[in-house]
């Protein structure tokens, strides 16, 4: 219990200096640099008109699809990660029994290949 | 390391503070020369002499440009929303640097030497998305927002190939302590026999990082500049020097799953003199050529054709390698542990 | 001493989170709250020494349903001005329910006894395994290997789902087949003719596409008229 902590002390303390010197750089930046802004050169850049309306908007569905799909198949990677370490003790067994996993995927994958899921137009 | 070390907590604290330093203070250096050499290697792969002004060389170059960067002034639009959009860059360099907690510049040389380390490796570079949505959003302008859309489905989409190849690798290492896979290098470097993966993983690095022919989502052509186009001054400035942090890293995560860390080539005499950093440093300097050499090469993707590579091509031809990997370590009872 | 340290600050900050999730004005600060909450519990799972669990909540949640969350309150634009019209209309059956769900969860926490080798169970190992990685995955495949494939089936459902509720084919955009692409040739697309000396192509139909493959008319017109060209005239 306190070895799993002893090796993440570093890690924690690496990532407060990670921070800390990206948050220095931008910190100092803001110091040095002269601020004068100003209405026009504040305005969102659409080349030299102003704006039409709000950016954020409705977009194509078909980010959700591909966010969804990545969920899925990310815990796909997530279960192999320990049956890849495992896998020399739960012998064929274990194998036979992922690869029915992924074989159940697979028809899902064909699936969405079917639907054009996976097309961009 | 630690144990016979400083005894106190403070102590403690103090060395891994100074660990962290003497690994991330070369990190940045690198990074700034990272900048020079690509402009170098662009050059002379286009017959120019490149930056040759300041310094013997051109060498003091990266320092221009980056007191240049500092005192610029700070432009955050007025639509934006003011926390977020200072957020977004802190976070991307961020994470490009906190990623070298774990990575082992020769045995047992990491400041955190973590059992789970591949996946410390995976679970940060599966953040990186963070940086990109939240300055595609804060700056509430359209190019930056598309810019970040795009780039967000781009880089998610090569994650699960880049995970299915690092399952292919632990299945011949059987540990996801990062030493522990360099070590299972030591007959033969996993980019001979798993040379398709090596490709795929390499391929996947450069749209994982936005790095061309995959930088679609800064397409100057289409988007200006894709998510950071309201970015100015050192705001700007960690966006571009985390791509090349991020370079960085992909480069070491290549040179640690692929190309055997810090062992020398062939483990004999004059080989074995030079020590391992010195090696790792090299794989990793060979592998960002490759990157920029890459870039003066190949044309841009077509966002339909990145995508398809990605889906159709990359995610089952991994998925189908790495099962036949596993098969073929049982069915030659190569597998780790498979004696116990 | 530092364990309970960092235990009670992972604590209070996961929980403070989850409360400015909840009370957040704006959607898109609520999801990073949410992903801030979600980083404390990963350091929860650490400190009770199970390090294959935090990594994974971060890279399945963090990193791929956060994003989904986060791409659906940016880019949804959904009027949360109106939405909160309606709060005064549905208090009361609101407040019903969250009553409900307060008396059971009040109910389930009295009833709740603690195991008394809680103590021991961090340490109990699987037999042969060095790390929870590894006594994991001697686990999941062979002694949980139905509730396993269950996994794998109720990941097919979502997949499936995702597909049916959200694409919708549109017959205006334009995809790119590369295996018809790259089994064109050209006897299909072009038209090699030879021209007498003087003699115009509108004598032959003028250009137009090879008639034998598509069965679309004939133009009529010629596409591109030579004799009328100026510098012919002059």
């Amino acid at each position: 219990m306190h070895v799993v902590l002893a090796d993440y002390f570093p890690v924690l303390v690496f990532v407060v200096i990670a921070f800390g010197i990206a948050g220095a750089m931008l910190g100092g930046s803001l110091l040095a640099g002269q601020q004068k802004p100003y209405a026009e050169k504040l305005s969102a850049y659409e080349c030299g008109f102003d704006a039409f309306d709000d950016a954020r908007r409705r977009f194509d569905v078909r980010f959700y699809l591909v966010s969804i799909l990545f969920i899925i198949f990310d815990l796909e990677v997530a279960f192999l990660f320990p049956w890849a370490v495992a896998l020399g003790r739960i012998g064929l067994f274990g194998f036979l029994s992922m690869l029915a996993f992924l074989g159940v995927l697979t028809v899902g994958f064909i699936y969405e290949w079917r639907k054009g899921a996976l097309d961009w137009e | 390391m630690q144990h016979f070390f400083l005894d106190t907590t403070l102590g403690l604290i103090i060395l891994t503070v100074l660990e962290a330093l003497a690994m991330l203070v070369p990190l940045l250096v690198g990074v700034a020369y990272l900048t020079y050499a690509e402009r170098k290697v662009l050059a002379a792969i286009q017959l120019r002499k490149g930056p040759n002004t300041v310094g013997p060389f051109g060498l003091l170059q990266a320092f221009a440009d980056a007191i240049k960067m500092i005192t610029k002034e700070t432009i955050i639009p007025s639509g934006a929303n003011r926390a977020l959009f200072l957020l977004a860059p802190v976070l991307t360099f961020g994470l490009a640097m906190m990623a070298w907690a774990v990575i082992p510049t020769n045995n047992h040389w990491a400041v955190a030497d973590i059992n789970v380390g591949i996946l410390y490796l995976f679970a940060i570079s599966s953040l990186g998305v963070y940086g990109i949505l939240i300055a595609g959003w804060a700056s509430n302008s359209k190019y930056a927002f598309m810019g970040g859309l795009r780039s967000a489905a781009q880089m998610v989409s090569y994650e699960v190939s880049i995970g299915l190849v690092m399952v292919s690798v632990l299945l011949a290492v059987g540990s996801l302590n990062l030493n522990d896979i360099v070590l299972a290098q030591r007959h033969v470097w996993f980019a001979l026999p798993m040379f398709p993966m090596f490709v795929v993983f390499f391929i996947s690095a450069l749209a994982e990082t936005n790095r061309a022919p995959f930088d679609l989502p800064e397409g100057e052509s289409e988007l200006v500049a894709g998510f950071f186009v309201e970015y100015s001054s050192l705001s700007f400035g960690l966006f571009f020097l985390g791509e090349y942090a991020n370079m960085f890293l992909m480069s070491g995560m290549t040179t640690i799953l692929f190309l055997g860390g810090w062992l020398p080539p062939v483990g004999i005499a004059p080989f074995t003199w030079i020590p391992g950093p010195i090696w790792f440093i090299a794989k990793i300097l060979f592998v960002l050529f490759v990157f920029i050499w890459v870039r003066g090469t190949f044309p841009r993707y077509r966002y339909d054709q990145l995508m398809r590579l990605g889906w159709k091509v990359f995610l089952p031809f991994s998925l189908l390698w790495m099962v036949l990997t596993a098969g073929f370590l049982m069915a030659t009872g190569l597998l780790p542990h498979s004696g116990s | 001493m530092i364990t309970q340290i960092v235990f009670w600050f992972f604590a209070v900050v996961l929980i403070g989170s989850a409360v400015m999730v909840v009370s957040a004005r704006n959607p898109v600060h609520s999801v990073l709250f949410l992903i801030l909450a979600f980083f404390n519990a990963a350091g929860l799972f650490l400190i009770a020494g199970a390090e294959f669990l935090a990594m994974i909540l971060v890279i399945a949640y963090v990193g791929a349903v956060a994003v989904l969350f986060l791409f659906v309150v940016m880019m949804l634009d959904v009027n949360f001005s109106q939405l909160r019209e309606g709060l005064q209309r549905y208090f009361p059956v609101g407040a019903a329910v969250g009553l409900v769900l307060f008396v059971e969860l009040a109910l389930s926490a009295s009833a709740w006894r603690i195991a008394p080798n809680v103590r021991d169970l961090p340490h109990a190992r699987v037999p042969g395994a060095s790390s929870n990685t590894e006594a994991l995955g001697e686990l999941i495949y062979t002694h949980y290997v139905f509730l396993f494939q269950a996994c794998g089936l109720v990941l097919l459902v979502a997949m499936i789902g995702a597909i049916v509720l959200t694409l919708r084919d549109r017959p205006s955009a334009k995809r790119q087949d590369v295996a018809v692409q790259h089994a064109r040739v050209p006897a299909d697309t072009l038209q090699m003719m030879t021209l007498g000396l003087g003699e115009s192509t509108t004598g032959n139909g003028g250009f137009r596409r090879p008639i034998g493959k598509s069965a679309e008319k004939p133009v009529s017109r010629p596409a591109l008229v030579i004799e009328n060209s100026p510098d012919r005239e002059g």
